[in-house]
């Protein structure tokens, strides 16, 4: 595969907590390709979180390096392309890495449709009214377009989560990032966002989910990785995972969830 | 001895009270206005990342907190400003600018101190994820304290913040020894011309009384309407 359809290249990956006492991550080492639909599972403490925060630096790695689009975005200046030593700046690349939170995080005090423009209009300079319009579309495609004007507080958690994964989407960013995103939901809502979910995976964006929905990963992912103590133990395609695991701890985990 | 005639007398002197009490509702609504922008700078060096700010941040509130806030108004009055030139006009025609300038300032200085420990509370008590999420946008450290954390913080200690002004608009009345011609001030005038200091105080007492009660029961009032919102 050429690097061009390397999208985020993970190096040697090492997060320590506790003056090294505690490795939430120990030396992992991936790729995510475009269009990669890549499901991260793991029992809880395993590292996951850590692993996809550290993916646009909510946490700032230990050791190791992370390329996205060529960059070393864990170092504070890089090279461009003609070869000149710039400063890095961080904000550009996490308007290019969407990220959604198991707790939702929309903005309590904003309508929806200034929670979906505001990082759109401040950031990127779009207009408020091409912002709106951008918004209100993809409210119409997760089937929330008459809740522009509500507040957070008055949609339920499935729809709060469909709306900040639009949120994310206003950006267009290259790649998404989800934390469980349909952990924190009461269980007759997990479906509306898997299908969401589902939906953009189809349309060709590339992901990264943390989830405990093995269907969704069987279903919707390409990739499976298998992490456990901060390790990235396993990794394959998600037949291979889930009807041949090899890694023990693998097996245990299956029988445990499955 | 208080009588009636006592009161008779003192009030006779009504304007000096009306005076006194405009001076003092300029001296505290400036006080909170400048308090507030001053702290908030403070509240955010406290929490920098660049250690020699938050130390200087630190000591400031510290030393604010734990000295005698009469004994500020002495220094800011007698060394601070000694030496400075300010200009000798009359606000509204009644209050003079060179006694008020630095009453206002030194009052200032030592609610900011605790109008920023207040807003840091608030600013810390703003869920970390909604840092995140701002910050996952894109958004600068600046962006997302302007449009995401401080609007909510805010709205979290405006029940604190109008407290402060009421404490604010009681010890204004320390200013009264530099000669700012406040409530206390007027009391204190009173009492020169009717030989008796009794009647005046028990005047100015009624006057920050009605001053401070209705607005602490209002911001009550408010506070307990914003919570059930929240509950909403
Ligand atoms: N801020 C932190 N301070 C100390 N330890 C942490 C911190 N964040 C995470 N950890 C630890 O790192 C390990 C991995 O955590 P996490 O990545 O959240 O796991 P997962 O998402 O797989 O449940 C856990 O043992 C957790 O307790
Ligand atoms: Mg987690």
């Amino acid at each position: 595969m050429a690097t061009s359809d390397k999208l985020i290249q993970v190096q040697d990956l090492c997060k320590h907590y506790n003056h090294g006492a505690l490795h939430a991550l120990d030396g992992v080492t991936v790729d995510v390709n475009k269009g990669d639909v890549m499901v991260v599972i793991g029992p809880s403490g395993s590292g996951k979180s850590t692993f996809l925060r550290s993916l646009n630096l909510l946490e700032t790695p230990t050791s190791g390096s992370i390329l996205f689009d060529g960059v070393d975005i864990t170092k504070k200046k890089y090279k461009d392309e003609t070869g000149k030593t710039v400063k890095l700046n961080i904000d550009i690349h996490r308007q290019k890495m969407g990220m959604v939170f198991q707790h939702f995080n929309l903005f309590p005090h904003m309508t929806i449709l200034d929670n979906m423009t505001l990082a759109p209009i401040q950031v990127k300079h779009m207009s408020k009214g091409l912002a709106e319009e951008k918004a209100k579309g993809l409210l119409a495609r997760v089937g929330l377009e008459d809740r522009a004007a509500a507040y957070p507080i008055q949609l339920s958690g499935g729809q709060k989560q469909r709306i900040a994964i639009v949120r994310a989407l206003m950006m267009e960013p290259e790649v998404m990032l989800f934390d469980e995103p349909t952990s924190a939901l009461d269980p007759e809502m997990v479906g509306e966002v898997l299908s969401v979910m589902k939906e953009l995976a189809q349309a060709g964006m590339t992901m990264v989910v943390v989830t405990h929905e093995m269907g969704f990963a069987r279903e919707v992912g390409n990739r499976v990785l298998f992490m456990a103590d901060g390790k990235l133990l396993e990794q394959g395609p998600p037949e291979q995972i889930f009807g041949n695991p090899v890694h023990p701890r693998l097996k245990d985990f299956l029988s445990k969830v499955l | 001895m208080i009588t009636i005639e006592g009161f008779q007398a003192a009030f006779k002197f009504w304007m000096l009270f009306r005076d006194g009490l405009i001076c003092t509702l300029c001296l505290s609504a400036l006080t909170v206005l400048f308090g507030f922008i001053l702290a908030l700078f403070v509240a955010l060096a406290r929490m920098s990342k660049f250690w020699p700010l938050k130390a200087l941040a630190t000591v400031y509130v510290e030393v604010l907190r734990a000295t005698p806030m009469l004994v500020q108004l002495f220094i800011v009055y007698y060394v601070l400003l000694a030496g400075v030139q300010l200009p000798t006009f009359r606000l509204f025609g009644i209050i003079p600018f060179e006694r008020f300038f630095p009453g206002v300032i030194a009052l200032s200085l030592n609610s900011a101190a605790y109008l920023s420990e207040i807003i840091r509370s608030g600013i810390q008590s703003i869920d970390l994820g909604q840092t995140e999420a701002a910050r996952s946008l894109g958004m600068t450290q600046f962006q997302t304290m302007r449009f995401i954390i401080l609007p909510q913080a805010i709205k979290n200690i405006l029940p604190a913040i109008a407290n402060e002004f009421v404490t604010i608009i009681k010890e204004s009345s320390i200013c009264y020894t530099i000669g700012v011609q406040e409530l206390m001030f007027a009391a204190n005038s009173v009492k020169t011309a009717i030989y008796s200091m009794g009647e005046p105080a028990i005047i100015a007492a009624c006057v920050y009384f009605c001053l401070t009660f209705p607005t602490s029961k209002i911001i009550a009032y408010f506070e307990r309407r914003m919570r059930r919102g929240d509950k909403r």
